[in-house]
This record gives C-alpha cells, structure tokens and sequence, in this order.
C-alpha cells in the first residue's frame, strides 16, 4: 500500500509528511477548504473578519480545539457507544472550547472581549462536528490529527485572506497599523457584516474559479 | 456587442432630461464630469460581464446610470461615483442574471452602497446652488462647479428651514437632481403619460406618504415637519416617479400589487425619515419594497389561483 503510494507522489523535493497523510492534508486546506469548499462554520467567518488580529485568534482557536478534539475522540473512538456519540462529542468540545475561552480572557482580554460570544460559539461550529464525524470517528489518531490540521490550516488561510481584504478595505490598516494614507476614505460597508457577505461571495468566486481550472488540469 | 434597445427605458430618459439640465443649472459643469464617468464605469462594468456570460446588453443601463448621478450630491469624488455604479452593476443587476432579473433597482444599490460606505462625502459634501437672488442667469452653465466648493452646507432635511418656493424650484442644497420639486414632478407625469411608469405606484407612494407624515405631524412626534415640506424638500418625489417604477424591480404582476407596494414605499420613507439615524430614508425604503416585490406577487398570483378553483 504504502509503495504505491509512493510511486504516485516521488515528483520532486522532499516531503515532511508521507504519501497518504500529504493527500488528507491538502484535502482539508484546499480541495475541501471548509470555507470555500464545503461551506461550513460560515456564521462566525462573517463575524469575526473585520480585523486581521480577531480572524488570527478565533482561527487558531477553532485550528487547536480541531486538532486535540480530533486527537481524542479518534483515540475513543471504540469505546465511545454508537447511540450516544453526539452527545459525547458535545462534551468533548465543549470542555475544550471552554478551556480556550479562558485562556483567551487570561492572556489576550481586548480580543477576547472583541470577540465576544463567537469563542464560545466554536463548540456549536459545524466544522469540528464535521470533522469528528465523519473523519475522527473511524479513522487512526495519526490521520485524524493531519487532517483536523489541514481543515484547521484550511480555515485559518480562508478567515486571514477575507480579513485581510476587510482590514485593507474598511479601516485602511493591516494587524491595526495603517497603510492606506488617510484622504483614500475607508470603504465602511466593508467593516460591518453586510460587507462580510459581500466579501465572502466575491472570495469563493475567486477561489472556485482558480481550483476549478486547477482541477480541469489535473 | 449590440445593445438592446428598451422603447420604455428611452421614455424614462427623456423624463429625466429636465433634471440633467436643471443639475447643470444649480450646480455647475461638474455635473457632466460625473455623469461622463458614471456611464463609462456603468458600460464597462456592464459589457465585461456581458460578455462573459453571455447576457445582453439593455438600455436600461443607461437609466441606472442617470439616476445614480442625480441621486449623488454634488461635491462628491469622481472615483466614489465610479466605484459606486460598478458595484450597482455588478451586483444590482449582472450577478441575478442581467435585465429583467435583478431584485433590486440597480442604480439604488449602488447609492446604498457609497452611501453606507462613505458616510461623509455623501452626507457633507451638498453645496449651495448657483444661482440665487443676485444672479438668475446664467446661473451653473457658467461654472465648473459651485465657488464655494469647499463649503459644505447642510440641505433643508436637516435643517428644516426653507421656504416653499426655493423647495419647488430646487434653490436649495441637495442633490443634483432631486431639488426642484417641480422638474421631478413634470419629468414623471411625461413618463407616466407615456407608459413608460405606472402612475398606481406614484399615486399610491405620495398618498400613503402624505396620511403617514400628516398623523406623525398632528400627533407632533419627534419634530416632524409638515407634510407638503417633507414631500417636496428630500428626494421622495424623484423616488416615487423614477425609482419605484422600475419595472423589473417593482411588483407589477397585478394592480393590487401596485397599490400596495406604492403604499408600503411611501409607509416606510415617513418610519426611516422619523425613526431612523439616517436623515433621508428613501434609499432604504426602495431596497425594502424592492426585497418584497416578488412576495407580493407570489403571493397575489395564489390569492387568484385559489379563488379560481373555488368559484
């Protein structure tokens, strides 16, 4: 299996990850990007972008509570009974985004304040349920975490481009320094939701295009 | 690539005519400078999009066009204009499909949009017309744009002050094109008389704006002004003839509905004019009516069937 493997990927340079776990990875950052790709946890990508410093935490955060929620439930995954795996998984999460939420308030308080009820708000994120589901619950812990890595990955390049794109555009500033020279009025359409929808559609227009060709290619 | 031509949208622009002529009057040369980018962002945008996906081009472009540069003020920055119609264009109308698809009246799209996005220029930048008690004439055709151009004055929706006679003829601050109340109204009854507008729509807008204003007048809620003031001193008389008739974005399956989109245009105006933080509400109450024009018909078109089968 694993010869086969990689006989398909030798093309060049060196890979940290093996053959398969490359594969899942790149699944989960840019074929399935849970943004562009599959459309999930799309509520709090609109709510969060505005500036570039709250899409950096809320992205890590939903990218970390990923990768050990993935780490743990793929480790029980045959002790956990199949009836009440849901609720279980609930739990999980919850525990989890819990912990974030604190350490959040602990060391990051303006952001954490900025953020407001989006941080607790990961537990219900469809992107973590999905990922436990359909991903965590039948497969090993070491595939599991590349690929809670990869969708995790895969959500922070999609909330950090929009940001950027918001931050330029609706405050004329990247991570809060200003770039833009004052007269270029900042767009204010781009600061507030509306704006985020705007952005989004225009975003997976952009990029559906690139992967489509990329695909028709392949 | 041939546009298409529309024997109506040529009617609408003849009506506004008057009302290009009378923003040159007011307000200067500049008019035509923003009018000039206007139409060629508007036919860029437009064609590219066009072209891409197969649609037609219409004449009804060039409707948008004219009342998105008369729905600006006239200090406004020549790039927001442009950006403001590529984004009316673009999303108002070419993204549902082109012509004949779209929700929304694009040209309105497009002033919500800078006017959401740049709060300042489009509220501050109203200037003082040309001409005025010392000088009739020439008034703006001998101007590039107002001398005062940095002095920034505010229109009669906020102050609530003006006399009536200054409102009727447009010798106010404003907008380029919706000051003189009596252009508006001439420009629309050509319109209407050429069915190129339905006049259910305005008769019923003006109506249900005049009974709303008149009961928060007389109930002297939150300083609202007389009812003839409020008609003719915002941009209420150019939405109601030009904007609420776009016969795309209306609801204009059956008269009922004329009726009752019309009202609940003129309803809304008086509630975000009153209630809102915006001092002008028809830009909202447009996109509202427009949001519920297909319900409106879906729902009148059951209302039918149903009473169909059972009589």
């Amino acid at each position: 299996m694993s010869d086969n493997v990689q006989l398909k990927t030798p093309k060049k340079g060196y890979r940290l990850l093996s053959g398969k776990s490359w594969m899942v990875f790149k699944e989960g950052l840019w074929h399935n990007n849970p943004i562009f790709g599959m459309m999930l946890g799309l509520c709090s990508t609109l709510a969060v972008t505005n500036l570039m410093s709250n899409a950096l935490v809320m992205s890590l955060s939903v990218t970390i509570v990923l990768i050990v929620n993935s780490i743990i439930i793929s480790s029980l995954r045959n002790f956990i009974p199949d009836r009440i795996r849901m609720i279980a998984y609930m739990l999980i999460i919850s525990t989890l985004v819990i912990a974030i939420d604190m350490v959040l308030k602990i060391f990051l308080p303006d952001i954490s304040k900025a953020l407001g009820a989006y941080v607790a708000l990961i537990i219900t994120n469809c992107i973590i349920m999905g990922r436990a589901e359909a991903y965590a619950s039948n497969n090993s812990i070491g595939i599991s975490s590349v690929d809670a890595l990869g969708v995790g990955l895969g959500y922070t390049f999609s909330l950090m481009i929009i940001a950027t794109f918001r931050e330029l555009v609706g405050f004329g500033s990247l991570f809060g320094y200003q770039v833009l020279p004052e007269p270029l009025s900042p767009m204010k359409i781009f600061s507030i939701p509306p704006g985020a929808f705007f952005t989004l559609g225009v975003f997976i227009l952009i990029i559906n295009t690139i992967r489509g060709h990329k695909e028709d290619d392949a | 690539m041939k546009i298409q031509k529309q024997q109506a949208m040529r009617n609408v622009l003849k009506g506004l005519t008057p009302l290009c002529l009378a923003a040159i009057y007011f307000y200067g040369w500049r008019f035509t400078a923003v009018l000039a980018v206007v139409a060629a962002a508007g036919v860029l945008s437009e064609y590219v999009l066009a072209k891409k996906y197969g649609l037609q081009m219409t004449e009804s472009l060039f409707v948008s066009v004219l009342l998105f540069s008369l729905s600006l003020p006239p200090g406004i920055p020549l790039w927001i204009a442009a950006l403001g119609i590529v984004f009316g264009i673009v999303f108002g109308k070419m993204v549902f499909g082109g012509f004949g698809r779209n929700i929304f009246n694009p040209a309105i799209t497009a002033r919500a949009f800078v006017y959401i996005s740049f709060g300042v220029p489009m509220t501050s930048k109203f200037l003082p017309t040309l001409p005025g008690p010392d000088s009739w004439f020439p008034g703006g055709f001998a101007h590039w744009l107002s001398p005062l151009d940095s002095v920034s004055s505010a229109t009669p929706l906020f102050t609530k002050s003006a006399d009536l006679f200054n409102l009727a003829f447009g010798f106010i601050p404003g907008s380029f094109g919706e000051t003189a109340a009596v252009l508006v109204v001439i420009g629309g009854l050509y319109i209407i008389i050429k069915k190129a507008a339905n006049w259910r729509l305005t008769v019923s807008a003006i109506a249900a704006f005049l009974i709303m204003q008149t009961i928060f007048w007389l109930a002297g809620i939150r300083d609202t002004v007389d009812p003839l003031y409020a008609l003719i001193s915002g941009s209420f008389l150019l939405g109601a003839f030009f904007m609420i008739t776009d016969p795309v974005s209306a609801s204009q399956t059956t008269n009922i509905g004329r009726w009752i989109y019309g009202a609940f245009f003129g309803v809304l105006t008086v509630l975000i004019r009153v209630f809102s933080i915006w001092p002008e509400g028809i830009t909202f109450a447009i996109l509202l009516s427009n949001m519920f024009a297909p319900l409106l018909d879906y729902y009148l078109k059951e209302r039918k069937k149903r009473k169909g089968a059972s009589a």
